[in-house]
């Protein structure tokens, strides 16, 4: 560390020191520095809840510091508004990428800073002209300037949040998981363009999780861990396994609880199943009482396949099979009459409602069990709740509380809870522990455990690499929407797995 | 090689043109076939008599679709606008004949509606009540204000020049200026000012215009007082075409209104749209009326048509969304 | 919590009733007598029948403007069948309500097969079903009906107008079901996340679609009552009818975001209403001004609501 700064004689474009930030009493940044060179790649990376993505609204100005100060070129300032960051020449690239669907790309790019003529009239001309020079500096002269941007691919649309820093002459770009969504051939032109700013002397936050894009682009990298900062250094003094070891910080083994029984019977079989584009004849089976992790990059299909055999998009090709029965899953209702439960991604919009009660959540996959004639029993309802509260150790103050007001990892609880009260015999299990504490993640790790010991089959979705080591019996990797590796326990390694990923995605790109 | 510096540049503007107004193109055929076939059946359509009353007619309703286009544009709905068309044409008209200038008579009103528009939108963009249900009570308000102040009883013996509506400059009525001029003002408005493209903006989405740095509350009480001041004109037009005012809610006006908003190409979604399409689409069912009389097709179906046309672009509009996706 | 918030809503609009019916009794003596508000019962009674199956409908998120449409639909066809086609008339009431329900039915089937927004599908279905009334009737009304049709509209069960039995009836059922029933809790889950509610294998679509036929069906009901109440078909029955009805369910509480509301909500808010109306025309406000103090409560209402209520939503 006693490198930086001495060698360099430029000022730091922005650099944050010892700041902290705390939501609800829960310390996400705690003390963490950082700062940045003109010129520099500098890679963050940290496991999901590390604390990557509030530091860098801090940096951008959606979030405010509790403590610490933000300098910008060695002048301390306050961000109260994302206004305020855009003025100092800080701009990000969302991953929801904040764009108007229906405007043009020139737009777009100049939405907000629109060029004037005369009486403050916009002049299209300019506007086109520039974003025109702008997408040609970024080596996009491909991409049409009046086209909407309803109807571009991601990696078109990122390019243009791109155009749109430049447009505000950003001197430091945020980049948050950029590559998490795009194909192989995107990821190569944003590498390029990355080369290309940073020749520029623009500053680049690079958030990923993706190791060898990190070898090939940054200079530095800084690593987070539960908040706090745990190491910067030379990006060439470092390799894949002290940065894994440094994100997880402890070994692997002694986190998750182990395996309980042994696996049974096949109870899921895919066989070629496929939907549209998206799944590609995918085979796999599950064994009562196994946990089968599911890897692989952000759309590479997993999620994707576990809707399919949920019934949100129906198998538009091959069998599904349950105890050997072939099956079709036409709608979530089949699936879960046929003793399939899905813990979706996305938790506050597909698995809970949080404008509703803890109760009205855990009834309502099991409604006409808790009827009796016509009539919802209420009584039942009640129980079932408070029942749901002390076995999954849910904190709230009782089946009345509103959900919203819980904690993520509570509300976790109660989306399986009400999934377990259907008495799943498959569960589906996708990002089980996103965005939750430790705490309530080791608590969720071991239930399932506990659930597979009473032969429950369960297949996992994670993003999270030492999370599919840990807890799988066997991991599956997808890409591009297939399958293309298999490991069993025993030789499965977070370099086989990580390997696999990024090999299978060149293959794909070349098939 | 060429063709790669093309698309390098941009599109060509013909190619430009026809993909942002694929909609109104449309209507604007539609109007075209509708005038040749029907021309072709019974030549008295095409008699100036005939075509002036089309156009004039209803120059009214395309002045207020205008602004109703921006409110859908902007992601929001009136359904009182009918009633406020009435309530000016009654305050326009009760000010004309107790002898106040008419430029009183007819500004009065419009700043009227601005005020009440206005309003309306402060509701709708600071208590985030939903703007269907603000209109719908402003329509109550409206409505019975109206009646229960007028009792019903008609205005006349207007001054000849508080005729706005039947001035004939150029042997034109000029309604027709009216709603020509209006409409290509509104249109570079919406195109060439950083308001009219906060108001796409905030349709499409809101969130990303705040962070783009719009306000998106200021700009849905902007849109609501520049809906005000096209209902204002269009309810002068609609008070000084016939020599009395009726004093009641033109029926379903709101409904024509909103209608030709949408079939003009405004999504009611939000976020896309132009206000030539809207007034285009007031011209196409003034003319489907006219021509259902020519054709001798009983003209109670009208309405029948409207409903299917609007049901049929909407279902194309759902399609087209669809495959962008 | 939401019980809670459920209940002081309706608390408080009861209270408004209670005062309002005071108030207006106060004013005249006419009003509180046993003649009058069970004159007033029948002819809120159309209004009623269609704004609880409106309260589902928003409830669930949607909306639906083609009920006013629906009613002069059904009126015709009635007319029509009977007196055009030639079918009895037991007959023709019997088609014309299964006209009246698929055209419900066919509202539920733009919005769920195609996904339209329920404003835009039902703003169409409102000018299509209303074009048709006017087409097929060409203006002409039907009258004419026999002395014991008359019985629906203006007949008494044991001293009671018959409609308002059956506005009581159909309500009861109605709170059963939105309150009680998981085809209810299906619709409170549908609007509050429609997302969340697919995910937890609620049938979205099929509980859209019955809710839009029933929609469909009891304005028919209404359709036929109105005709039996006034002796007289015509196709412009039931013109602006949807703002009345949208107007007592958004006051009766029903958040026009859908997720939340109650039929007892609907009931008061559509009694306050037709207190108003008749109670200050009683005590001689001039027949219009009472839809101007419609709207001023509406607007107060829902903005008190708003104003108490900031951490509305998800």
């Amino acid at each position: 560390m006693s490198t930086e700064g001495v060698t360099d004689q430029r000022v730091a474009p922005i650099e944050l020191r010892s700041v902290s930030k705390s939501f609800g009493g829960n310390r996400v940044v705690n003390q963490v520095s950082f700062d940045m060179r003109p010129g520099e790649v500098h890679a963050l990376m940290g496991e999901n809840g590390a604390g990557k993505s509030t530091l860098i609204k801090i940096m951008a100005g959606l979030h405010q510091a509790d403590e610490g100060e933000i300098l910008i070129n060695g002048q301390p300032v306050k961000f109260v508004s994302p206004r305020d960051a855009h003025d100092r020449g800080i701009a990000t690239v969302h991953q929801e990428l904040l764009l108007f669907p229906e405007l043009t790309v020139a737009e777009n790019i100049f939405l907000g800073q629109t060029p004037k003529g005369r009486f403050g009239v916009i002049d299209w001309d300019t506007m086109r002209r520039r974003s025109r020079e702008l997408l040609d500096s970024l080596d996009s002269g491909d991409l049409d300037i009046d086209r909407k941007v309803g109807s571009l691919s991601v990696g078109n649309r990122q390019r243009i949040e791109i155009a749109r820093a430049l447009a505000q002459d950003a001197r430091v770009l945020i980049m948050d998981e950029p590559t998490a969504s795009l194909g192989e051939a995107d990821v190569q032109r944003l590498m390029d363009i990355v080369r290309n700013l940073k020749a520029r002397g623009v500053a680049i936050v690079y958030v990923s999780h993706r190791m060898p894009e990190i070898f090939a682009l940054a200079d530095r990298v800084t690593v987070l861990r539960d908040g706090s900062h745990v190491a910067t250094r030379q990006v060439s003094e470092v390799d894949e396994t002290q940065l894994v070891s440094m994100m997880v910080g402890r070994p692997i083994d002694k986190l998750y609880p182990p395996k309980l029984g042994e696996s049974g019977d096949v109870i899921l079989e895919l066989k070629d199943v496929s939907y549209r584009s998206t799944v590609r004849n995918i085979s796999l089976q599950l064994r009562r009482g196994e946990i089968l992790g599911l890897a692989g990059l952000v759309g590479s299909g997993r999620t994707e396949t576990a809707l399919t055999i949920f019934g949100i998009t129906p198998a538009t090709a091959g069998q599904i099979l349950i105890d050997g029965a072939p099956q079709v899953i036409a709608s979530p209702e089949r699936a879960r009459d046929l003793g399939i439960a899905y813990i979706p991604e996305d938790r506050g919009q597909q698995g809970l409602i949080r404008s509703q009660t803890i109760k009205e959540n855990v009834a309502l996959a099991i409604l006409k069990k808790l009827t009796r004639g016509i009539l919802i029993d209420a009584q039942r309802v009640t129980a079932e709740a408070a029942n749901a509260i002390t076995k999954f150790g849910i904190r709230a103050r009782g089946p009345e509380q509103l959900v919203r007001q819980l904690s993520g990892g509570n509300q976790q609880k109660v989306v399986l809870a009400k999934w377990l009260a259907t008495n799943p015999r498959i569960l589906i299990m996708d990002e089980p522990t996103r965005g939750i504490d430790v705490g309530a993640k080791a608590e969720i790790h071991l239930l399932m455990r506990k659930l597979a010991g009473d032969g429950m089959a369960i297949l996992m979705i994670s993003s999270e690499l030492p999370e599919v080591l840990g807890m799988s019996d066997r991991v599956l990797v997808m890409n591009g929407g297939r399958i293309t590796a298999e490991f069993a326990k025993t030789d499965v390694t977070a370099e086989a797995v990580g390997t696999a990923m990024t090999r299978s995605h060149v293959r794909s790109d070349a098939a | 090689m060429t063709a790669a510096a093309a698309t390098r540049i941009g599109r060509s503007n013909f190619q430009r043109f026809i993909g942002g107004y694929g909609q109104e193109i449309v209507v604007l055929l539609s109007i075209v076939v509708l005038f040749v076939v029907v021309g072709a059946v019974n030549p008295r359509f095409l008699s100036d008599n005939n075509i002036n009353s089309i156009f004039a007619g209803n120059a009214y309703i395309a002045v207020a679709a205008i602004g109703m286009s921006m409110i859908i544009m902007a992601g929001h709905i009136d359904v009182s606008v009918g009633a406020l068309i009435g309530v000016i044409a009654t305050i326009a008209g009760t000010l004309a004949v107790n002898g106040y200038p008419v430029w009183i008579a007819w500004g009065l009103p419009i700043l009227f509606s601005m005020a009440v528009n206005a309003s309306v939108g402060a509701l709708v963009a600071y208590t985030r009540i939903p703007s269907i249900v603000v209109t719908l009570g402003m329509l109550s308000i409206l409505k019975g204000g109206l009646i229960s102040v007028t009792n019903g009883e008609w205005i006349s013996n207007m001054p000849v020049e508080f005729m706005i509506a039947q001035m004939r400059p150029f042997g034109i009525p000029s309604a027709v200026y009216f709603m020509v001029v209006l409409t290509i003002l509104a249109a570079l408005f919406m195109r060439y000012t950083d308001f009219g493209r906060a108001i796409y903006a905030v349709g499409g989405n809101m969130e990303a215009a705040r962070a783009a740095g719009i306000n998106p509350e200021r700009t849905v009480v902007g849109v609501f007082a520049l809906h005000g001041l096209f209902a204002g004109i269009a309810g002068i037009l609609f008070a000084t075409q016939l020599q009395v005012i009726q004093s009641t809610v033109p029926p379903n006006l709101e409904l024509t209104v909103i209608t030709a908003s949408v079939i003009g190409g405004v999504s009611i979604l939000g976020g896309i749209g132009t206000v030539i399409g809207s007034t285009l689409a007031a011209i196409l069912f003034a003319c489907i009326g006219s021509a259902l009389i020519f054709l001798n097709v009983s003209a109670y179906w009208l309405r029948a048509v409207l409903g299917l046309m609007i049901l049929a672009t909407v279902l194309a509009d759902m399609a087209r969304r669809r495959r962008a996706t | 919590m939401t019980a809670e918030r459920f209940l002081r809503h309706e608390t408080i609009l009861a209270v408004l009733t209670v005062i309002a019916l005071a108030v207006l009794a106060a004013l005249s003596d006419k009003f509180f007598t046993v003649e009058n508000l069970l004159n007033q019962g029948r002819l809120m009674s159309e209004v009623g029948l269609v704004a609880l199956a409106m309260t589902f409908v928003i409830v669930t998120g949607g909306i639906d403007l083609s009920v006013g449409s629906i009613i002069g639909l059904t009126a015709i066809l009635l007319g029509v069948f009977w007196k055009n086609v030639g079918l009895p008339l037991p007959a023709a009431m019997f088609a014309a309500l299964a006209c009246g329900t698929f055209a419900g039915w066919a509202n539920g089937f733009i919005i769920t097969r195609f996904s339209v927004p329920p404003l835009i599908a039902t703003l169409a279905t409102l000018a299509l079903y209303r074009g048709l009334a006017e087409g097929i009737s060409e203006a002409r009304s039907v009258r004419g009906y026999p002395e014991w049709f008359f019985f629906f509209g203006q007949g008494e069960v044991l001293g009671v107008p018959f409609q308002l039995w059956l506005l009581g009836i159909a309500t009861v059922i109605a709170i059963v079901i939105l309150g009680l029933t998981p085809f209810g809790r299906a619709a409170y889950a549908i609007g509050a996340n429609e997302t969340a509610a697919r995910f937890s294998g609620i049938r979205v679509h099929a509980t859209k679609l019955w809710i839009y036929t029933a929609a469909g069906f009891l304005s028919g009901l209404a359709a036929v009552i109105f005709v039996s109440r006034v002796t007289t078909t015509r196709s412009d029955m039931g013109t602006g009818w949807e703002l009345d009805i949208i107007t007592g369910v958004v006051l009766g509480g029903t958040s026009i975001f859908g997720g939340r509301g109650t039929i007892i909500g609907t009931v008061l808010g559509l009694v306050l209403i037709q207190a108003l109306k008749n109670g200050l025309s009683l005590s001689g406000v001039k027949g219009d001004g009472t839809i101007v103090v419609i709207g001023l409560v509406l607007i107060g209402a829902i903005l008190a609501g708003a104003l108490f209520d900031k951490n509305r939503g998800g």
